[in-house]
């Protein structure tokens, strides 16, 4: 499947599966520290086992830690 | 991983290519990146990483990641002392024309940042008295942003109704701030006290052996932050990180009070024998306050595992059965006791808490020096008061020491 993630087009090989397999997958580093958008909504950390990410979904991956405003 | 000692020893995840067991030091004020592409991703939040120690360290976040998970909580921030974490909560949960409403047995030094520093950015700080947490309710408003309290109140050692704490700051949706620095995580689980944010001073027992001064805040995860009225930051953020992302990019990293690497270094060495080290303070503490009851020169021993102690049944429902290594004691007036603390010859006089080494101090005469008498005997503190920090030496020396400056010459 085909979906977006920070803003970048990602392939991946399989049908669908949890956002916590594509979190490790997709080696996210500190995941007890990132916000998860789906398709514009956060989830919410409970949900990360459970929700499953398909083809042409769009995922933010945020961290607050960085400098910045 | 469940227990204590194993979660203080293994949480949080050292990725140093060299795999050492300890944790590195890293020791650099700044961090480079491949290309200016993965720089902007780490500032701008879509990736993570380190840019410069003001913002993130390494060997900080390492700490930050082991105090987190020691507490049960969100996310923590370490910070270069216990001051500077109750600064960076009240500065990110007030602003000027807002009130808070805090105990008034409080350690001299966070009594004098409420005094000095947030009365003059016109932030209004009523005190309650935690033997009548009803008063809180009296104070409450819309403008009330947090109530705050130590766990074992520094020197008064009064020790809060946290049920009853937590029933008004919840029927208000107000947050309940903590400063745990007395009962560390240790003795005392805030998230299950339903404490909102922990604070420690962890100049104290949890780096241990009075090596550096240090601070900790955790969101335990217990408040929703959805409607509290945070100053915006540009970053995104789950609604549950909405404290820590304020706390961090509005105050922390900008007022600049990073904990410097080898100072976060010497809190994880800490935490190793953080457990360790309290059941030995905690038994210590117990030991002494009975030895001194039979000192005739000592009108009184406060500590709140004494038998007839007031807050006994709360030590021994928050802190597992333990009492803290604090204890205090009254002598005839300020001579006797500036006679005693000359005499000693092993434990010291010191400004300081949770050392190895049993520490004495007239508070009267330090901390509170200059406070209006009211507000000293709010905080327990009169002419007459000396506060003992049981060290980690032999019960029997300190004992020893403590006999023969009390009855010697
Ligand atoms: C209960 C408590 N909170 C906060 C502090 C302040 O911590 P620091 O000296 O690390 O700034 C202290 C220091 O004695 C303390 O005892």
């Amino acid at each position: 499947m085909k979906i977006v993630i920070n803003g970048k087009e990602t392939l991946i090989e399989k049908e669908q599966l949890s956002m916590r397999d594509l979190l490790v997958l997709q080696n996210v580093k500190m995941p007890e520290a990132v916000s998860v958008e789906l398709n514009g909504e956060f989830l919410n950390r409970s949900e990360f086992a459970s929700k499953t990410v398909k083809d042409n979904d769009v995922i933010e991956f945020l961290y607050f830690m960085g400098g910045g405003k | 991983m469940k227990g204590f000692n194993t979660i203080a020893i293994h949480a949080g995840q050292s990725t140093d290519p060299a795999m050492p067991t300890m944790a590195p030091v890293y020791q650099s004020a700044a961090f480079t990146w491949e290309n200016p592409e993965a720089m902007e991703d780490v500032f701008s939040g879509r990736s993570y990483g380190h840019l410069y120690s003001r913002i993130s360290n390494p060997t900080v976040t390492l700490l930050e990641q082991k105090i987190s998970s020691l507490e049960n909580g969100i996310g923590a921030i370490a910070v270069s002392s216990g001051m500077s974490a109750i600064a960076v909560v009240m500065f990110t949960l007030t602003e000027a024309g807002d009130e808070i409403i805090s105990s008034n047995a409080l350690f001299g030094g966070t009594r004098t940042l409420f005094q000095n520093v947030f009365k003059k950015y016109n932030v209004k700080i009523h005190y309650y008295d935690n033997d009548h947490p009803e008063e809180i309710e009296k104070m409450i408003n819309e403008k009330t942003r947090l109530i705050f309290t130590e766990t074992i109140g520094n020197p008064r050692l009064d020790i809060p109704d946290f049920e009853k704490l937590a029933q008004i700051a919840r029927k208000k949706n107000i947050p309940l701030i903590a400063d745990s620095t007395i009962s560390t995580p240790f003795l005392f689980q805030a998230k299950k006290h339903h404490v909102d944010i922990v604070l420690h001073s962890s100049t104290k027992y949890i780096s241990g052996s009075g090596s550096t001064i240090g601070g900790v805040i955790v969101d335990t995860g217990n408040f929703n932050w959805q409607n509290f009225h945070f100053q915006k930051t540009a970053a995104k953020v789950h609604p549950d990180f909405l404290f820590l992302a304020s706390a961090r990019k509005n105050i922390f990293q900008n007022i600049g009070c990073a904990l410097s690497p080898f100072n976060a270094w010497l809190n994880i060495l800490g935490l190793d024998t953080l457990a360790l080290r309290m059941e030995k303070h905690c038994k210590n503490a117990e030991i002494l306050a009975q030895a001194l009851t039979d000192f005739s020169p000592v009108k009184e021993v406060n500590f709140p595992g004494n038998k007839n102690n007031k807050y006994r049944e709360a030590g021994i429902k928050y802190f597992n059965n333990r009492f803290g290594g604090l204890l205090t004691i009254k002598l005839s007036g300020k001579k006797e006791c500036f006679n005693m603390i000359r005499k000693l010859k092993m434990v010291k006089n010191a400004a300081n808490i949770g050392d190895s080494r049993t520490l004495i101090i007239h508070p009267a005469s330090t901390i509170y020096y200059g406070f209006p008498e009211d507000e000293k005997l709010r905080c327990g503190v009169s002419d007459d008061l000396l506060r003992i920090s049981a060290g980690l030496e032999d019960a029997e020396d300190i004992i020893n020491d403590i006999k023969q400056a009390i009855f010697g010459g």
